[in-house]
């Protein structure tokens, strides 16, 4: 398909499978991408998050290999840190720190900068996003979307080269999320974004859908996209909320 | 509230907080060794004196934090009136009081970054032994974020409880509670990961 001819893709998964005790999360997935903007699509359940967490070398492959830049990133946990970043559904599971500028500096610090460095850089990323003047607000005091947004400006001040993002709009509002959505337009970082939404992944480049832990279908999003909507609506007319798993 | 340093600028924020600390030490042990009334007298208009020093807001905000001691030095008071010795209550509570008004005084004019590189400092022999430091650092903020975080947590449960139970909820949350926190715990843990942390 799209990146055959890439000889190293940003991001490189072969017949990747991950099982928790026995039970299957994915199994065989394949897929080369340099997309700038790649979306995976899938219903709850379906191993999206995992996918996440393997993509940022959170947890370890079962089978198969994963490289993100060439890097295998659950095992070169340095290389690793510049070159992905995950932001997650929910911002309060991701800040550790009590204000806004020492959660920035947080993983400059683990990449290595010296505190005084790490202040300053956090400080200029602040600034860089209009933000200057939070540098000392406690988090308890931000709003939900403001939450977001301090997780995303301590990502990216990381640098990564790949930003993951596991739902990081569910639950927001629609000005919220078009807001949100400016700023990672805005930063110049490849995208792989995860949502049960279709319409998070409007226009992008490319988009991977995910279902029960396979891979059913891959292309442009105007492609995919819409016969993932058809799909879903089949499906919301069935109720497989019945089945409970084994 | 998140910090508890005050946001007004005193001459002691700039202090050293390994200075104020080592001063802190030296005022509670003199505290203690000396049994003279007028002495003790003499350090608790002292410690209040420096309360005022930086004006209205810092003494108001700075006497609010202490009303937390006043239960305890009415405890020791009642006490040592019941037991026959209210000389010695007095002396005790005179000494309680401020030994903790100039402990409050030192947290309220270091930052909480200032006070972990002071811990850093002074962990540093026990690094070599092997002892893993480096958590405690983290750990100092964990805590100072995630107990307004957890507090939330308790008042969804009591909210939960409550919209469908007309009985006031007990100790039966502690165990979810207990969950959550764990669960919470996971999450962070893999937060602290995914940017190179030190679990």
């Amino acid at each position: 398909m799209h990146a055959t001819a890439d000889p190293r893709p940003a991001v490189q998964l072969e017949d990747l499978g991950y099982e928790v005790a026995g039970r299957v999360i994915l199994s065989g997935l394949t897929l080369r991408s340099s997309a700038r903007r790649i979306g995976v699509v899938g219903r709850n359940g379906s191993g999206k998050s995992t996918l996440a967490r393997l993509l940022a070398g959170l947890l370890v492959p079962s089978r198969g290999t994963l490289r993100v830049e060439g890097i295998e990133v659950h095992a070169d946990r340095k290389a690793a840190l510049a070159t992905v970043g995950i932001l997650f559904q929910n911002p309060e599971h991701q800040i550790i720190f009590p204000r806004v500028q020492e959660e920035i500096a947080f993983g400059l610090r683990q990449q290595g900068r010296s505190k005084s460095e790490a202040a300053a850089e956090a400080l200029r990323v602040l600034a860089l996003f209009d933000k200057a003047g939070w540098k000392d607000a406690p988090i308890q005091s931000l709003s939900q979307g403001q939450k977001h947004l301090v997780c995303m400006m301590a990502v990216l001040a990381m640098r990564p080269r790949l930003l993951i993002l596991d739902e990081p709009f569910a639950g927001l509002d629609i000005p919220t999320k078009m807001q949100l959505g400016r700023y990672l337009d805005r930063c110049a970082t490849r995208l792989l974004h995860i949502s049960h939404d279709p319409a998070d992944l409007r226009g992008y480049d490319e988009v991977h859908w995910l279902d029960r832990g396979r891979l059913v279908a891959s292309g442009a999003a105007d492609l995919v996209l819409p016969r993932f909507t058809a799909d879903m609506i089949r499906q919301g007319g069935l109720d497989d909320l019945s089945q409970l798993s084994d | 509230m998140i910090s508890l340093s005050s946001p007004i600028r005193t001459r002691a924020h700039r202090w050293p907080a390994g200075a104020k600390l080592a001063a802190l030490c030296l005022a509670s042990t003199a505290l203690f060794a000396v049994d003279a009334l007028w002495f003790q007298l003499a350090a608790l208009g002292l410690a209040l004196a420096l309360y005022a020093l930086p004006g209205l807001v810092f003494l108001r905000s700075g006497l609010g934090a202490l009303r937390i001691v006043l239960p305890f030095v009415g405890l020791v008071l009642v006490w040592h009136a019941l037991s026959g010795s209210p000389a010695e209550g007095v002396f005790l509570a005179l000494r309680m009081a401020t030994a903790v008004a100039l402990a409050n005084l030192v947290t309220m004019t270091t930052s909480l970054e200032d006070l972990t590189d002071v811990l850093r400092a002074l962990g540093r022999p026990l690094q070599r032994l092997g002892l893993p430091m480096h958590l405690l650092e983290t750990a100092i903020p964990l805590v100072i974020r995630f107990t307004p975080v957890l507090i939330q947590k308790a008042g969804a449960l009591v909210e939960a409880w409550r919209a469908r139970s007309a009985r006031r909820p007990g100790p039966q949350l502690v165990l979810p509670l207990a969950l959550l926190a764990l669960d919470d715990a996971d999450h962070v843990a893999e937060a602290l990961r995914a940017r190179g942390g030190p679990l």
